[in-house]
């Protein structure tokens, strides 16, 4: 791994846990915690993409322990996005978002069984909301379970995607080729 | 407890959560979740206890317990929102037990320590960069991103309005900061390379943590009573 791909992993790292202060100043249900696994990915690789999201979920764990079971997710995430990365679906939004909504279906059946039997569907307030909201629709434990992820994860994704799409478009050429995936994921090259 | 090794800290702070959910529930998870708890009030973690700082008597003694149970007190509502009262103890002193337990390690052990330690013990400087460069770029992005939203605000962005708008501000507010961020990686890797860090190189330690031989003992105890219990459990 070169020098640059491995100063990458801490940028990357850093981007998925600050981007909470610009939710935070709009005020949408939203995580993006996966914003730089999914940007590495589609930077720098698979390799670069997991461990961005083995650091993420490290550093988060120092925030929030209950972060630390789901860093099976992240690399799920990063698998995913190298595949979208080398069949270039973030060339335009039109194909990135669905793309992402299924990200979203994805995360939230890998998310569920760790909620589920680690910590009883209490991971966060808004998960744990939404699953006494299907609960209440008379959905069994783990379809309560599985509905709460769902609604979190699904727009969380899409929305994900989008941003990273926006990004590795808004990059002046010059600075995506310095990363091997760059120009391959926006269908450039 | 600052005084142990880092990699005692990690193990303690690794084998409690891990015995929480091993150990029959609610008696195991009560027993780790009081050991845990009482680690927050020990020196070190809480350095109130020795009179250090600026609030009187004990209770700067209880910052990192109260921080523990604050963390740990949503999960408790949210527990006996979804299940029945015996389930509630059960996954919640597992919970607890996790959150005291991260909680004291983060108030007891320096980053610096543990980088000292990894690089000591023969890891690869680029894993000890990995930890150490993200704990420092994060509240340096965050305060960017507060600067960036204030920036915004001054030319009329508004964060209020539907969904669309909303996003369209998201949008706003997080490329700038993900721009600026990713430019930075060359002056980055260029800072690396200038310092001769590069991936797989071993470094010397000017202070490397002491590591007795008591501690790597009770570290191997402590990972050894983990898959034990286990066994016990199974059979």
């Amino acid at each position: 791994m070169s020098i640059r791909l491995l100063a990458l992993i801490p940028v990357a790292a850093a981007i998925s846990l600050a981007l909470s202060a610009a939710v935070d100043a709009v005020a949408l249900p939203l995580f993006l915690d996966t914003t730089g696994t999914i940007l590495a990915t589609a930077l720098a690789g698979p390799a670069v993409g997991i461990a961005t999201g083995v650091v993420t979920s490290a550093v988060n764990t120092l925030r929030n322990p209950t972060f630390w079971p789901f860093v099976v997710v992240q690399v799920i995430v990063a698998l995913y996005a190298w595949g979208a990365a080398r069949a270039g679906l973030f060339r335009s939004f039109r194909t990135a978002v669905p793309v992402g909504l299924a990200l979203g279906v994805i995360a939230a059946v890998t998310s569920t069984p760790i909620s589920y039997l680690v910590f009883g569907c209490t991971t966060t307030g808004g998960i744990a909301l939404t699953t006494a909201l299907g609960k209440a629709l008379g959905l069994p434990p783990l379809g309560a379970c599985f509905f709460g992820s769902f609604v979190s994860d699904f727009g969380d994704k899409a929305v994900t995607f989008a941003l990273v799409t926006s990004v590795l478009h808004a990059l002046p050429r010059r600075t995506a080729a310095r990363f091997p995936w760059a120009l391959r994921a926006i269908g450039v090259a | 407890m600052t005084r142990l090794h880092p990699f005692t800290l990690l193990t303690i702070a690794g084998a409690l959560p891990a015995l929480a959910w091993i150990l029959p529930a609610p008696a195991g998870a009560a027993a780790t979740a009081a050991v845990a708890l009482v680690l927050t009030l020990t020196p070190g973690a809480s350095p109130g206890l020795t009179g250090i700082g600026s609030s009187p008597g004990w209770r700067p003694g209880l910052v990192v317990l109260r921080a523990a149970l604050l963390t740990a007190a949503p999960f408790w509502v949210f527990l006996l929102l979804l299940h029945d009262v015996p389930t509630t103890i059960a996954i919640g002193l597992r919970i607890t037990t996790m959150v005291a337990s991260f909680v004291w390690l983060v108030a007891a052990l320096e980053p610096a320590r543990l980088v000292e330690a990894m690089v000591a013990a023969g890891w690869s400087a680029s894993v000890a960069y990995l930890f150490a460069a993200t704990l420092t770029a994060v509240p340096m992005l965050k305060a960017r991103a507060q600067r960036i939203a204030e920036a915004q605000r001054c030319r009329g962005l508004s964060p209020r309005g539907g969904i669309a708008s909303r996003l369209r501000a998201l949008r706003a507010l997080a490329l700038p900061l993900v721009l600026s961020a990713l430019h930075e990686v060359d002056e980055r890797a260029l800072a690396l390379e200038t310092r001769g860090l590069r991936p797989g190189i071993r470094r010397t330690t000017l202070a490397p943590p002491h590591d007795p031989v008591v501690e790597r003992a009770a570290r191997w105890v402590l990972l050894l009573a983990c898959p034990a219990a286990l066994v016990w459990r199974l059979l």
